[in-house]
């Protein structure tokens, strides 16, 4: 059997999400490996939530929002970016590294680019492989 | 350092005696071990010591509501205790009122300091404080192993938690009246002593010290199942300068690392 990546994203409200909707009303498609959270701004994504989704079954976890200077709420997607600019690293120290987590901008007029992104996103998950059932991140049955 | 302590312990009997403390924070003797003790005698100062097996950190003590009470007190403060104490001022944990410091370190002692007066102590004695070479070298160790390594290693390491938290207990950094990891509707650290819950346990715990973390180790000297926390620490800390200059203690007034931004901050890692 093919190894088929689940990737969790989680995406604001304001843009991305808005952006994976005009990716589906122009009818471009892309990879259906993606499971879509959406949340009111990226400042809003607590570290916990990436940890839930590696818990729960996620091979990787995409996050994606406004472009700087764009953020509905003025400033979440700079909170967030350096919030995630430390955490990703002390994610990659202990096994989680940056074939599991991905970020991006994507604007609401960006129907393309996410189409992209999630084609791009889940190749790179593919060619890496499983999370692994046994990493310790996971929870066991 | 005898002549440093002698001095300390002056300080620490007029304060007591004078009135204007009610309770002195301190380590004191008992066999070969230094223990954190609490004196509100004056009489009681010849009980003071301090040298560098003295690694619990006292401002621990002051998120503690039957210490706070006592205010005002003051506390015998490493260097790295005194930043601890300039964190939690900086956090608005405590008030210029309310703490003095009794500064004393490698390189003697600093006198009776207010919190407004630690950053400028600090500063000329101990403007590096930063991971020793050995952790950090243990650090670039890890760093470059790849990454299924590092997670064999680390579920290694969190596989022996019991999760006590005492390295909460133990760091002044943790102070929520109630913790994450308590918190069960929802749950989101499940509180198992094993597997992802210990996974997220340590790893949630080091992130919530970034830019806060003053490297003082109590809470890997606490942990009575060896793990090796301040590699976590430490790698969040190094990061935490290289990226954003960030060097928590030195400041009465600080913004938090993580609740500020820059527009400059780095954003290569995002497509
Ligand atoms: S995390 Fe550990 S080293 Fe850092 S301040 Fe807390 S107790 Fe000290
Ligand atoms: S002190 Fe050690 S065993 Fe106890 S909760 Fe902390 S890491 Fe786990």
């Amino acid at each position: 059997m093919t190894f088929e990546p689940r990737i969790t994203a989680f995406v604001c409200n304001w843009c991305t999400y808005a952006g994976a909707d005009l990716t589906g009303t122009s009818r471009l498609s892309y990879a259906p490996n993606i499971r879509i959270v959406k949340l009111p701004c990226t400042g809003r994504i607590d570290p916990l939530f990436v940890l839930k989704a590696f818990e729960g079954g996620a091979d990787a976890v995409l996050i994606s929002g406004c472009h700087p200077g764009d953020c509905h709420y003025a400033s979440g997607n700079y909170h967030a970016r350096r919030r995630w600019s430390l955490f990703r690293k002390l994610l990659a120290f202990t096994g989680i590294d940056e074939n599991r987590v991905f970020f991006s901008w994507v604007s609401a007029a960006e129907g393309q680019k996410f189409a992209n992104l999630v084609n791009k996103v889940t190749e790179q998950v593919r060619a890496a492989g499983p999370f692994g059932e046994r990493n310790l991140a996971r929870r066991r049955l | 350092m005898s002549g440093a302590i002698g001095a300390m312990r002056a300080d620490a009997a007029k304060l007591l005696s004078e009135g204007a403390v009610k309770l002195v924070l301190g380590y004191c003797v008992r066999g070969n071990e230094r223990y954190p003790c609490f004196i509100s005698e004056a009489a009681q100062a010849e009980a003071l010591d301090f040298d560098q097996s003295c690694r619990q950190n006292l401002a621990a003590y002051l998120r503690k509501p039957e210490v706070r009470g006592r205010a005002p007190l003051a506390v015998v403060s490493s260097p790295a205790v005194c930043r601890s104490l300039l964190v939690l001022s900086s956090e608005s944990q405590i008030r210029e009122n309310e703490v003095r410091a009794l500064a004393i370190g490698p390189k003697g002692y600093g006198g009776i300091l207010g919190l407004g007066a630690l950053g400028a102590w600090l500063k000329a004695d101990y403007p590096d404080l930063v991971p020793e070479q050995a952790l950090l070298d243990r650090v670039a160790e890890l760093s470059a192993k790849t990454a299924q390594e590092r997670a064999k290693f680390w579920m290694k390491e969190f596989e022996k938690c019991t999760r006590c938290y005492a390295c909460r207990a133990a760091c002044p950094g943790c102070y929520c009246e109630r913790c994450i990891v308590e918190k069960n509707m929802p749950q989101w650290i499940s509180s198992a002593a094993a597997g992802h819950g210990n996974y997220a346990w340590e790893v949630i715990r080091a992130f919530h010290q970034a830019g806060r973390c003053t490297g003082c180790g109590a809470c890997e000297a606490a942990c009575p199942q060896g793990l090796p926390l301040m590699l976590l620490n430490a790698r969040l800390s190094q990061d935490a300068f290289e990226e954003f200059g960030s060097r928590p203690g030195y400041e009465l007034e600080a913004k938090p690392l993580i609740g500020s931004w820059s527009a400059e901050d780095d954003g290569s890692f995002i497509r």
